[in-house]
Formats: structure tokens, C-alpha cells, sequence
């Protein structure tokens, strides 16, 4: 099993009015603020087998996200237990750390080490990451001068040097053009061939028929269902009509 | 909490720690044309007006007055910009902590080590005018890297607190100004503790940055060895800062991605 989830529950608290300052927060005492709960994710218990590409569907404010970013630590859940066995890896955004005034070299290397690949890794492949991202002429040059596309493209092709057991993907391929997504295609084969487990949400229907295995469907925070792909696929599109 | 496990955990994140930590000093300097020269030239003309404030003004008679000001002046930077700079370690990074994860007080730490490492290029510099003035140290040198190590504490044990609090309450950054701007006349920067009258000396003395600039002093331009009970404190009081800034960290860490 490399990732199980159990009863897990996340609640947030929405105040009415935001208060940011100690002094706003001392008129907490005078004048109380109301809340709102919001219920994002309602008792959600699934496991994932080791190697298996799972995806995660469900309408805008389902609760995917949240779903993968407690996956990854980066938000506590109220209730419930995540486990993840091995290196687990989040590609919530492409870039993270990156800074318009270091060099497309240099934010490379940032950037791996933020994605956790050690110092002689990045030294071994970086010419092969330029290569990669089509940027040989411009590795020098400060990322802010480079085109948007550009910056994706680096960011990508360092991001994918990472070798994790539990990948987290989440609606990254919702900034490319054709060619940028089938570059996504290509790495998640090569992923899958190496038996990395993927948790990867979208909208896109094609990409989840085309790679996932299993597929967990979430509503209004409530899991629906979590199945083979062709039947959750089948109940989603059923409760659209 | 600094417990084994963690810092266990911490040196495996060594690379990114001092990578993050690099990163951000070369943002610093790129900048101006310069670069870290003008870091430099900052304290230096900041030494230069005081010392003749003080000594033409103010009359202060201290022995090698040069020194004895750079010195306290560099301390005290550290602790002024290791701190000011974490603030913004958490609210300034969004992305870091909402989109990957890390031990998040790696951001912290980072941050405390650039401060240092700019700390040691202006600790070159009093280091020539040490030799300029021929102020060689004697055998108390040796108490330099425990005093460091306990100025880091503190200067580390604050940045835990104040870039956590300032997460919930974005008014933490003015008030911890002015704190900072008080704390820099009540501190013997400028000039010798015997300025202060001598029933509110004790609580003067209270304050462990007024304790490592005077050993740090003592021991380097005055031959002389902290008094071992005075060190003790001090040591209590940068392991009991460290501490609860862990504390109030550990605490308010969980929901930093939800509040940022």
C-alpha cells in the first residue's frame, strides 16, 4: 500500500470579516466575529496500491485540491489519518521558488533543491535539463527575460528530474499548449514504466481515461465513488445530465 | 521542536537550507553595481559618524573606541537583520509553503544564515581595522565561536517567533521596529555599560544581547574572560529564547498554508 487515506475530514473556518492585526484582534473582544464551517472534505477513505496512477475528478470546489495538498502536508486534516509510504513528490505548480532575477541556470538549480534532488544530481543533469527545455542559448540569461513559455518549459523539465515513489499531480497540464501536454504524456509514461504510484487530478476526461487505473470522484466534499476509471467516468457524466 | 529526530531531519535538508540561503544572499547583492561592497560601506559610514559624535560630543573615553563601536555595531546587525529578514520568511514565500513541503522552519533557518553570512563579511572588515590598530587578541579569543553560537540562538529563537506570529498578525513587522529601535540605545552599543546608573545597570544587564556585546568585547579587545556565572545566564537565556520560539512556532505551523 503506498498511499492510504482513513475517515479523514477537513473543516475550514470562514470569518465574516478578516482580521489580520493584533489590534483587530483584540476588537475580537468587544465585538466577536462570526464564522462560517465549511465542510471541504466529508470522511474520505480510499487506499492506493503501490505503482497504480489514480485520478481524482469532481466538479470545481469538490475538494480535490484540498484532497491532495493534506496528501502532501502542506494542510493538516481536521479528522482522519493520511499515510504515504516512500519519497512523495507534489507537482501543485511548476516553479515554485523560482525568481525573476536569477539565471535560468541558477533557478534550476533552486528549484531541484526544492524538489528534493541532492546537489551532485543536479550538477549531473543540468545541461541535460536545459537541452531538455530547449533554452541552451538563454542559460544565462535572468528567467524574467524569458518568454512565459519559456519558464514553463524550465520549470517542467527540472521538475520532472525528480524521482519520487508517490507523485501528486495537480492540473499541470492546464497551462501548456498541445506540444507542452504531450511532453506531460510522454513523462507520465515514463513514470508509470518505472512503477511510480500518480494521484492526479483534473478535468481533462481524456487524460484521466487515457492513464488512470482507478479513479476517485468527489462532490461537494463527499466521496461519490472510487473505482476503475470507466465506471466512475460513467457515474460522472450520468450525474451531469 | 529542536529534538534529535528533527535536527536529523534538518541536516538532511542541509543542501536546500544552504542553497535557499545562498540564493537569496546573491539576490541581495545583484542589485548594484557594487554588490556587497556597499553591504560594507553601510556600517562603515555608520561607524564613522557615530565615532565622531561620540567622541568629540560626547566625550566617551574608552580604550581603542574604533573597535569598541565596529564591534558592537556588527552584533548588533546581526541580530537587527537576522530578525527583520525572517519576518518576511514565511508571508514572503506563499508558494513555498502552500505548494511543496518542507520542514518549514528550513525557510527560518535559512534566512538566520544569510544574515550570518553577511555578518562575517562585515566581521573581515573589523578584523583589518583590528590589525590597522594593532589590537592583537589574546587567549579569550578562544570564547568567540560559544558567544557567536549563543548570539545565533538568540537571534534564531526570535526569527522562529516573530516569522510565525506574523503569519496570523501582520502588525508583528512595526511593532518589532520600534522594539528594535529602543532596544538599540537600552543595549551598550555606542557607548561603555558604566554610562547607565548604577542601580538600573542589573537591568541593563538582563538582556542577553547587552551581555554578548560586552563579553564579545571583553574578550576580544580587552584580554579579559567573561565572568563564569554572567556566561551561564546568558546561556540559559539564548537556549530558553530558542526554545520557545520553537514553541510558538511548532504550535502556530500547522494552518501557516490555510492563513498566508
Amino acid at each position: 500500500m503506498s498511499v492510504r487515506v482513513e475517515h479523514l475530514w477537513k473543516t475550514f473556518r470562514i470569518p465574516h470579516e478578516k482580521r489580520t492585526t493584533i489590534f483587530e484582534n483584540l476588537a475580537e473582544l468587544v465585538r466577536p466575529n462570526r464564522y462560517e464551517t465549511f465542510f471541504a472534505l466529508k470522511d474520505i477513505n480510499f487506499e492506493v496500491n503501490d505503482g497504480e496512477f489514480i485520478g481524482i475528478i469532481g466538479d470545481n470546489g469538490s475538494g480535490k485540491s484540498t484532497m491532495l495538498k493534506i496528501i502532501a502536508n502542506i494542510i493538516r486534516p481536521t479528522k482522519g489519518r493520511v499515510k504515504v509510504d516512500g519519497k512523495m513528490t507534489p507537482f501543485l505548480e511548476l516553479g515554485v521558488g523560482f525568481h525573476p532575477d536569477l539565471t535560468a541556470r541558477e533557478n534550476i538549480i533552486v528549484y531541484g533543491t526544492i524538489m528534493g534532488i541532492s546537489r551532485k544530481e543536479i550538477r549531473e543533469r543540468i545541461d541535460d535539463v536545459i537541452e531538455f527545455a530547449g533554452l541552451e542559448k538563454f542559460q544565462d540569461t535572468k528567467l524574467k527575460n524569458l518568454s512565459s513559455g519559456m519558464q514553463v518549459r524550465l520549470a517542467f523539465s527540472t521538475a520532472i528530474q525528480t524521482d519520487p515513489d508517490v507523485l501528486l499531480v495537480d492540473e499541470v497540464l492546464a497551462v501548456g499548449d498541445m506540444e507542452f501536454q504531450q511532453k506531460c504524456f510522454d513523462v507520465f509514461k515514463r513514470y508509470r514504466n518505472e512503477g511510480v504510484t500518480v494521484l492526479f487530478v483534473s478535468h481533462g476526461m481524456d487524460a484521466v481515461r487515457r492513464f488512470c487505473d482507478r479513479t476517485l470522484l468527489l462532490s461537494r466534499g463527499e466521496q461519490v465513488g472510487f473505482d476503475d476509471t470507466g465506471a466512475i467516468l460513467e457515474t460522472y457524466i450520468n450525474r451531469q445530465c | 521542536m529542536p529534538t534529535p529526530s528533527h535536527l536529523q531531519l534538518l541536516w538532511s535538508y542541509r543542501e536546500l537550507i544552504l542553497r535557499l540561503a545562498w540564493s537569496d544572499l546573491k539576490l541581495r547583492y545583484k542589485g548594484s553595481a557594487l554588490g556587497f561592497f556597499w553591504s560594507l560601506l553601510e556600517p562603515l559610514l555608520m561607524l564613522f559618524v557615530l565615532f565622531e559624535v561620540f567622541t568629540n560630543l560626547m566625550r566617551i573615553q574608552v580604550e581603542n573606541y574604533q573597535l569598541f563601536l565596529l564591534l558592537g555595531i556588527v552584533l548588533w546587525n546581526f541580530l537587527d537583520r537576522g530578525t527583520s529578514l525572517s519576518i518576511w520568511s514565511i508571508v514572503g514565500k506563499p508558494s513555498m509553503v502552500q505548494k511543496v513541503y518542507f520542514p518549514r522552519d528550513i525557510l527560518v533557518i535559512s534566512t538566520c544564515i544569510m544574515a550570518l553570512m553577511m555578518t562575517m563579511l562585515e566581521f573581515i572588515v573589523f578584523v583589518i581595522f583590528m590589525f590597522a590598530f594593532r589590537a592583537m587578541p589574546g587567549w579569550t579569543i578562544g570564547y568567540f565561536p560559544i558567544l557567536s553560537m549563543l548570539e545565533f540562538f538568540v537571534v534564531l529563537g526570535l526569527s522562529m517567533s516573530l516569522s510565525a506570529l506574523n503569519v496570523y498578525f501582520r502588525d508583528v513587522q512595526f511593532i518589532w521596529k520600534v522594539i528594535m529601535q529602543i532596544g538599540f540605545f537600552a543595549t551598550p552599543i555606542l557607548y561603555p555599560i558604566t554610562i547607565f546608573p548604577e542601580n538600573v545597570r542589573w537591568i541593563v544587564m538582563l538582556n542577553p544581547m547587552a551581555l554578548i556585546i560586552i563579553m564579545m568585547r571583553d574578550s576580544i579587545l580587552y584580554r579579559t574572560p567573561p565572568e563564569p556565572l554572567s556566561l551561564l545566564y546568558l546561556a540559559i537565556s539564548a537556549v530558553a529564547i530558542l526554545l520557545l520560539g520553537y514553541f510558538i512556532f511548532d504550535r502556530l505551523e500547522p494552518r501557516f498554508a490555510e492563513v498566508i
